[in-house]
């Protein structure tokens, strides 16, 4: 930890914060601003039964009657006081909404991730350890044919197969163990899919690689070739995939909470998006963005400090006048 | 007492010294990748103690034979014939019973040392796998052993080369460590796949040395691959030449090399710029005439040109206060290692970057302070060829788009006139018209470096830059490349700018010579001049370099002295 | 040397190239491929039965050569539905690669091009739509526009941006510092003439097998918002929604199944294209 990685750790995390600034914007003008005024045809829609008062007291509450640049700034600053507003449909404060779920999701989330590394680990090393003939096209074939399935329809299976026909639990008021275990199932394929393909492809480019030819040279067994030589290098990729697929778990968990009939995070983005509840779609797009960006964060952090190649990225691209001496001139 | 005498004590299976079967001796051998045959009916024979070296081109099936050797070919490889090490066929083994010869009794030095220590792993952690070989559990003294043998290997601080990891030693100092592991476990065959060919010249002939000396100490037989015949035959007892995976000729190094017999031999022999010379005595002629000629101008004028760079935060001086000048029709040549600034000169000479301070004047224009846009009409008679063919054509072109840009760009004539000139240009390069239509991914380096050749070409220039234009190409192609561009300096009076790192190619071609080093040129003058009166020091070192295919000191000596044992007496205790 | 190494394997390459006919997967993956688009543009032809009106008689009868996939809980014939679907599921799909490899390959190509201060704020504008997950940013902009399955198809582009803009620019950074296009520009070569000529066509030829497999994710995308109800309402018959309606007719599971493993099927016949593109290149 010298000064240099600090720097570094610090400009990282400015950029972390702008980012997350420049998400809750973004959404902020993608609903507000785009044509149409979903908020008020929705308060307007007979089906909510809002009365004239109801729906004045609403606009006024979010500020809906203001020019946009004012409500832009007025969510803006809340946000960065922590506060998230009041939803629409329930006038309770999103945070505590939020707050409520978000167990719930954080449980689905995290096991499914783990379970994503566990089977993508498990397929990825089966294709290097397992002889040719045993299988290793079928390990192969997973992360492509896992990739190609919609989410919905593992759930959908899982829940036909485990919950009807075994009855390992309850479909209707899924709160038992195995419920979430099948949720977690079906969160995690594909993300595991994603996992295992960039493992794959990486163990195969070092397995490649003239220093495991030359290792093998200097006689060694191949399982010890694998975990001494093979493993390391080939899985410091996936740290970087974790980062990238992590906001996915989010997004994921849209589906699967619905399918499972589980309330969290996904299902109250559900609820929020046919009554166009702005204020905790921002604050759920702001909670992923934050996740992502805190996971990037700490990806890059952290890989410095496990590849010893990768010198400090203060400048991303190093240059060097051997390496890449038209940078400085070329168009 | 003769070092593989102590050594025998420790390794058993070093016992017997002097028997009559061949220690390595390959019959009918056949690889084939799919349909793709790359090895057809080769056989050899290697005995204890000596040296032989498998010379071919790339494509010549010389790495296949030597990991099928260590059986270190991909698993979807068809293999034919017999193998046979130590009087064992090692073809018809098990995996697991020929596992243990691997690094035990055959030790590998392979090519680019860059690539071949596990990066994330200390350089240390894979030494301990090498000591396991030569069964010393221990870790403290499998440690201390393997510091030994890195101070026996020239390396300076062997501390510090165990503890790092591989990106931070140089190429040479990789090799040294390589080369160190692979003969820790005393191996009774060392086989070193072109071990010097990523390295600089000077370094090359060290590790050479180096791999010479431990083979005649130790007592170890040498497969050596490479595609230098010079190295070859100053460095092995035999020789086997090779071409797209057959024997062309082998036999007694004096042999093959003093009178070669087969036609490839011979070509090869006579396409090796080391051995040959004044093989271009005739094309150089003229520019040696111009030389003398006083009154003209020069063509090219580089005056007191300085470029600096930063790199993480230092200031690194890549040009000091170079100047040459080189006389029309000519040939100048900036020659240095690696990191010496010759690539920066160029891109100056070029306008490709601003140098600090300094001055460049092209055919009386100056090249120095000007803009891109304004160099355009410079470059109408500038042209540089690049190194490597691989990267310097667009591959999405054909051929006579990449020949006909530059007219295209400057608006040069008329299309018809300009198919004409694309036409004449390919030709001059030696080029057939039926391949205009192919893309560079169907063309042969060769082919490709032509091609780059045609495109400078087409539109007339007076100067030509030529950056080491043959290094990632084929001898025999490079005495092709060679021959086609002094037949047009003769035509056409081109003047050249030609960067290398190979001195004997040098010597054959150039006219004049810069010896460049850390930025600074350290000694000038005509090639005459520089080859056979070198005063600087490092100019020497560089000429010493050049392979002559005389036997080298080490291998000559028939006697093994006493004096300079690689492994000391301390370390058998 | 490494140089001879690489000089090496593009020596054999050629030859290995030219004997490679598409394996046999891929042959029966471009036989599918080249199905569904036939599905979508003559519907008529792969089935007489109607996709909207049904026969109440024949409600909800198991798969038969009758009716290949069953019927649903109106008598319709499922496989009909199915083909008749494939034409929103499939063009919606196509709009939505058309709108990722335009929007964010312009993006990457200016910003790789440019450099400077241009880069830095595109490049932040992309970190923030990676920030956002990609189904999310979906479901928000469909949001915005209104439920139907078009603005499904545009919404799953916007969320595609991203990805092709970081690919497309890493690409033009790539190909700008080669060394061919400095030959381009000692040729006389402008900025324009090396950007068009040179640079883009080199870079799309990775951005080209990336498009082929968004198509596949696409597909996926766009029924996952079906399946959310926000695309076109029944009786449209997209493959997502006919799944959605499936899962409430968990005793018939071939109203789940069938639509299920047709896009199964087109997703991994998609993307085994794509592979098959990117190694031949």
């Amino acid at each position: 930890m010298n000064s240099a990685y600090l720097t570094y750790a610090g400009k990282r995390l400015a950029q972390a914060a702008i980012v997350i600034l420049l998400a809750y914007v973004f959404t902020f003008v993608v609903v507000s601003i785009l044509p149409g005024d979903p908020i008020t045809s929705v308060l307007r829609n007979p089906q909510n039964g809002f009365s004239e008062e109801e729906i004045a007291q609403i606009v006024a509450a979010q500020g809906l009657d203001r020019p946009v640049l004012e409500q832009l700034w007025s969510s803006l600053s809340g946000f960065l006081t922590g506060d998230l507003g009041l939803s629409m449909r329930s006038h309770r404060p999103v945070t505590t909404m939020i707050a409520e779920v978000l167990p719930s999701t954080l449980i689905l989330a995290t096991s499914a991730l783990f379970l994503a590394l566990v089977l993508a680990v498990v397929v990825a090393y089966g294709t290097q350890v397992l002889p040719k003939r045993y299988g290793q096209g079928l390990l192969r074939a997973f992360p492509s044919l896992f990739l190609s399935v919609p989410n919905f329809v593992i759930g959908l299976v899982l829940i036909h197969l485990f919950g009807f026909q075994l009855g390992l639990f309850r479909v209707i008021n899924p709160d038992s163990a195995w419920a979430t275990f099948f949720a977690a199932v079906t969160l995690a394929i594909p993300i595991s899919a994603q996992i295992a393909e960039v493992l794959i492809a990486s163990l195969d480019h070092e397995a490649d690689q003239d220093y495991i030819a030359v290792a093998r040279g200097r006689g060694l067994r191949p399982f010890r070739l694998f975990t001494r030589h093979l493993l390391k290098p080939s899985s410091l990729p996936v740290v970087t995939v974790i980062a990238l697929t992590i906001g996915e778990l989010l997004g994921g968990s849209l589906i699967t909470e619905t399918v499972f009939g589980r309330t969290g995070i996904g299902s109250h983005v559900q609820r929020s998006v046919s009554t166009q509840d702005l204020p905790v779609l921002q604050a759920v797009v702001s909670l992923a963005a934050v996740v992502f960006v805190l996971a990037n964060l700490i990806a890059d952090l952290v890989y410095p400090l496990l590849d010893p190649r990768v010198k400090l990225l203060g400048a991303r691209t190093p240059r060097s006048p051997a390496s890449k001496p038209a940078g400085a001139s070329a168009p | 007492m003769a070092p593989h005498d102590r050594l025998t004590t420790a390794f058993p299976h070093n016992v017997q010294v002097d028997r009559p079967t061949p220690l390595l001796h390959v019959e009918d051998l056949n690889v084939s990748y799919g349909a793709n045959r790359v090895v057809t009916d080769v056989g050899f024979s290697l005995g204890r103690g000596k040296s032989l070296a498998l010379i071919g081109e790339s494509g010549s099936g010389k790495s296949t034979i030597a990991r099928t050797v260590l059986r270190l070919l991909p698993g979807a490889t068809r293999v034919k014939g017999r193998v046979s090490f130590d009087g064992e066929d090692i073809l018809g083994l098990s995996e697991r019973r020929f596992r243990p010869l691997r690094g035990r009794a055959i030790g590998f030095v392979p090519q680019d040392p860059g690539n071949a220590l596990n990066p994330v792993r200390t350089i240390g952690s894979q030494a301990l796998e090498a000591a396991a070989l030569a069964d010393e559990r221990d870790p403290r003294i499998a440690r201390e052993r393997i510091l030994e043998t890195f101070a026996q290997v020239g390396l300076d601080n062997p501390q510090r080369v165990y503890d790092s990891y591989p990106h931070q030693l140089s190429g040479g100092m990789l090799q040294r460590v390589l080369i160190g592991l692979a003969v820790l476990p005393r191996p009774l065959l060392l086989v070193a796949d072109e071990p010097t060919s990523a390295l600089d010249v000077t370094i090359q002939k060290r590790i050479l040395d180096l791999l010479s000396r431990l083979q005649h100490d130790l007592d170890i037989s040498l497969l050596l691959i490479t595609h230098d015949l010079a190295i070859a035959a100053e460095r092995a007892d035999s020789i086997v030449v090779l071409k797209d995976g057959s024997v062309q000729e082998a036999g007694s190094t004096a042999t093959v090399f003093a009178a070669p017999s087969s036609p490839y031999a011979k070509k090869l022999h006579a396409d090796v710029p080391a051995l040959n010379p004044h093989r271009y005595a005739t094309l150089r002629d003229p520019g040696f005439r111009r030389l003398g000629d006083d009154g003209q101008a020069p063509k090219i004028l580089v005056q007191n040109l300085t470029k600096t760079f930063e790199v993480d935060g230092n200031v690194l001086t890549a040009v000091n206060d170079v100047s040459f000048s080189v006389p029309s029709g000519t040939t100048h040549a900036l020659v240095g290692e690696s990191g010496s600034g010759k690539t920066t000169t160029i891109r100056l000479l070029l306008g490709l970057e601003q140098p600090e301070c300094g001055e460049i004047t092209v055919a009386g224009e100056t090249i120095t302070g000007r803009t891109h846009r304004s160099m355009q009409s410079a470059w109408r008679h500038l042209q540089l060829v690049y190194q490597n063919p691989f990267t310097s054509l667009d591959p999405t072109w054909t051929v006579e788009r990449l020949v006909r840009e530059p007219l295209d760009r400057f608006k040069i004539g008329t299309p018809a006139e300009r198919a004409e000139w694309v036409r004449a240009a390919l030709v001059d390069v030696g080029l057939g018209a039926h391949l205009v239509t192919r893309k560079p991914q169907a063309l042969s380096g060769g082919q490709r470096q032509r091609v780059a050749i045609a495109r400078s070409l087409v539109l007339r220039p007076d100067v030509i830059v030529l950056d080491e234009p043959t290094s990632a190409l084929d001898v025999t192609v490079q005495a092709d490349i060679v021959a086609v561009l002094l037949e047009l300096q003769a035509k056409l009076g081109l003047t050249y700018v030609f960067v290398s790192h190979d001195l004997a190619l040098v010597r054959q071609l150039a006219h004049t010579v810069s010896v460049m080093r850390h930025g600074r040129i350290v000694e000038h003058g005509t090639v005459s001049d520089i080859f056979e009166n070198p005063r600087e020091p490092y100019t020497v070192a560089l000429l010493q370099s050049i392979p002559s295919g005389a036997a080298s000191p080490v291998r000559a000596r028939t006697v093994r002295p006493a004096v300079q044992p690689v492994f000391g007496q301390e370390q058998i205790a | 040397m490494t140089l001879l190494s690489t000089a090496t394997a593009a020596h054999l390459a050629p030859t290995r190239r030219r004997a490679a006919l598409p394996p046999l997967p891929v042959v029966l993956s471009l036989v599918f491929v080249a199905l569904v688009i036939a599905w979508s543009l003559v519907p008529g032809l792969f089935t007489g039965h109607d996709p909207i009106a049904g026969v109440p008689a024949d409600k909800l009868l198991g798969p038969s050569l009758a009716h290949w996939f069953g019927t649903d809980h109106l008598g319709r014939d499922l496989f009909a539905r199915v083909v008749f679907g494939s034409a929103s599921s499939v063009t919606s799909a196509l709009i939505a690669v058309v709108i990722g490899v335009l929007a964010g390959g312009l993006i990457g190509l200016v910003a790789g091009f440019l450099g400077g201060w241009v880069d830095t704020v595109l490049a932040r504008f992309v970190d923030v739509l990676l920030a956002i997950p990609k189904f999310l940013l979906a479901v928000i902009v469909v949001t915005a526009i209104g439920f139907d399955t078009i603005n499904a198809a545009i919404a799953t582009g916007v969320s595609a941006v991203a990805v092709f803009a970081r690919v497309m620019r890493s690409e033009v950074i790539k190909t700008r510092e080669a060394t061919f296009v400095e030959a381009s520009f000692l040729s006389g070569g402008s900025r324009w003439h090396i950007l068009l000529r040179h640079v883009l066509p080199n870079a799309s030829r990775s951005v080209l097998p990336l498009g082929v497999l968004h198509f596949g994710d696409s597909i996926l995308v766009i029924a996952s918002l079906a399946f959310l109800s926000y695309g076109d309402p029944p009786p449209a018959s997209d493959w997502g929604l006919l799944i959605s309606i499936g899962k409430d007719y968990p005793k018939w599971p071939w109203l789940v199944y069938a639509p299920a493993l047709v896009t199964i099927a087109t997703v991994l016949s998609v993307n085994r294209i794509s592979r098959w593109l990117r190694t031949t290149d």
